[in-house]
């Protein structure tokens, strides 16, 4: 038996440019209680190194995608975030008082998130989400809701929405220093997009777990119904995330 | 099954554009190899005499240097070079000067107007790659190419907006120039003068729709604001 030649087949890439979209998914690493600090990632040398001059390769579609669809997720859930915290705040304020420096402190970090990720959209030339207005409609409602049901319920809120952010973001910063540590082992410069989006992510997804903390703090586990709240909510948040990366 | 669903990755064909993430690290490279470039560019200079025509993409072919089979690498045909012409021309925007301290319409407004003059040398053919473009199995390519030339467009001059405008300035923009593209057919003026006109029409009527839409919503939102702190102060515990 002679082996089958492999066909050198040039004219094959032509016509089918790809047959196998594999997408990276997102792995996420799940954060369930305020206390656990994420797990601590490889810390690769791209990330304190300044540019060399090493043969660069342009990212593939997949990663386009992935970043694409990243982003714009990310983007609407600051957009959220910064509505929730906007629609709590009247009415937390008002019965206790104590609060308004942490509802503003929140509040201002999520906004300055929000300007970061509408600033990278712009840039990198991506799609916002076709659902803006149902997201700013339903994030409102949440933040209101929850803050009508009282100081425990609006923190308990905080924390389920962080949780699952904390998670989403772990998530995206694991798969982009996979993608840096393999540009390292094939001897590539990672370039400077890369490496600062992961110290944007990291900075955000810091930020973000301290709210769960302060959350849990204000006394968020015992909120009327906790259990079923955190699970509406946590579950809203997937849910949202899932259609934000496709539409 | 929902499972499998579920976990299914974005798939690129939901979303209306297929641009994706755009990077500044690299240059872009052209979606067309050198063989696809050549023969696309030699039959599109023979589109002024043979039309959108297979007879032009053959010639192309033969001009090209390749034998006439070759233009079975194109399966779309002669919409091949309307495709082709589309592409190019919108990349070629990039390229296109524009004046400082102009204000974001009038840079809008000179862009597609460079657009539309590219299609200049080709205008008596052009209604023949408008029937292309309509027949059905060449819509949903002509329209991506609609979006991404309003998209090209948008970005070049510098839009910054990501939130439901995103959505309605490019509907704004490829409604405008598509009507200005099929209104130059037939327009005999000296250097589409017309054409000019009437795009700046529609550009302005866009505008007028964007600013009404936008200055009612801003409204609502101003009033709803105000009832819901009237009744706060009132007393109401909301």
């Amino acid at each position: 038996m002679h082996p089958i030649p492999r066909l050198q087949t040039p004219i094959f890439d032509f016509l089918l440019p790809s047959l196998s979209p594999q997408l990276c998914r997102v792995s996420r690493a799940s954060i369930t209680t305020s206390t656990a600090s994420p797990p601590p990632e490889s810390s690769p040398q791209a990330l304190q190194s300044t540019s060399k001059a090493q043969r660069r390769r342009p990212l593939s579609r997949e990663q386009k995608q992935f970043l694409d669809s990243a982003l714009r997720v990310n983007h609407a859930g600051e957009l959220a975030a910064t509505l929730i915290y906007t629609a709590q705040t009247p009415p937390i304020v008002k019965s206790h008082p104590h609060l308004r420096s942490l509802m503003h402190h929140m509040y201002a970090q999520e906004a300055s998130h929000f300007t970061t990720f509408s600033n990278l959209l712009a840039k990198h030339r991506i799609r916002p989400t076709a659902m803006y207005p149902v997201w700013t409609v339903a994030a409102t409602a949440l933040g209101w809701g929850t803050a009508m049901m009282g100081r425990e319920a609006a923190m308990a809120c905080t924390e389920a929405v962080e949780t699952e952010i904390g998670g989403h973001y772990n998530g995206q910063v694991r798969v982009l220093l996979k993608w840096v540590k393999e540009m390292e082992d094939r001897g590539e410069e990672v370039g400077e997009e890369i490496t600062e989006l992961v110290r944007t992510l990291k900075r955000i997804r810091d930020e973000e777990l301290e709210h769960l903390d302060e959350a849990v703090e204000q006394d968020a586990k015992n909120a009327g119904g906790y259990t079923f709240l955190n699970r509406v909510v946590r579950s809203g948040c997937k849910g949202a995330i899932w259609i934000s990366e496709r539409i | 099954m929902i499972r499998r669903v579920l976990h299914r990755p974005p798939s690129p064909h939901l979303v209306f554009t297929k641009s994706t993430y755009h990077s500044y690290e690299h240059e872009r490279t052209s979606p067309f190899t050198p063989p696809e470039d050549a023969v696309l560019s030699a039959g599109l200079a023979q589109v002024p005499k043979l039309g959108f025509t297979v007879d032009a993409l053959a010639q192309g072919a033969r001009d090209a240097g390749y034998r006439d089979v070759s233009i079975n690498l194109f399966p779309a045909g002669p919409f091949a070079l309307v495709h082709y012409h589309l592409v190019t021309q919108r990349r070629a925007l990039a390229s296109k000067q524009l004046e400082q301290g102009t204000s974001v319409d009038s840079k809008i407004r000179k862009l597609a107007l460079e657009r539309l003059h590219a299609n200049a040398g080709i205008i008596d053919r052009w209604q023949e790659a408008l029937a292309l473009m309509a027949t059905p199995s060449h819509v949903p390519s002509s329209i991506r190419e609609l979006s991404l030339l309003a998209d090209e467009i948008l970005f070049l001059v510098g839009d910054q907006s990501v939130n439901t405008s995103w959505y309605t300035k490019r509907l704004a923009l490829s409604t405008a120039y598509a009507s200005s593209e099929l209104f130059m057919t037939t327009d005999k003026s000296p250097n589409f003068t017309e054409t000019e006109a009437f795009l700046s029409r529609r550009l302005l009527e866009s505008k007028k729709l964007g600013t009404s839409i936008h200055s009612t919503t801003t409204w609502l939102g101003v009033q709803s604001m105000g009832l819901v702190n009237g009744l706060r102060s009132k007393g109401l515990r909301i």
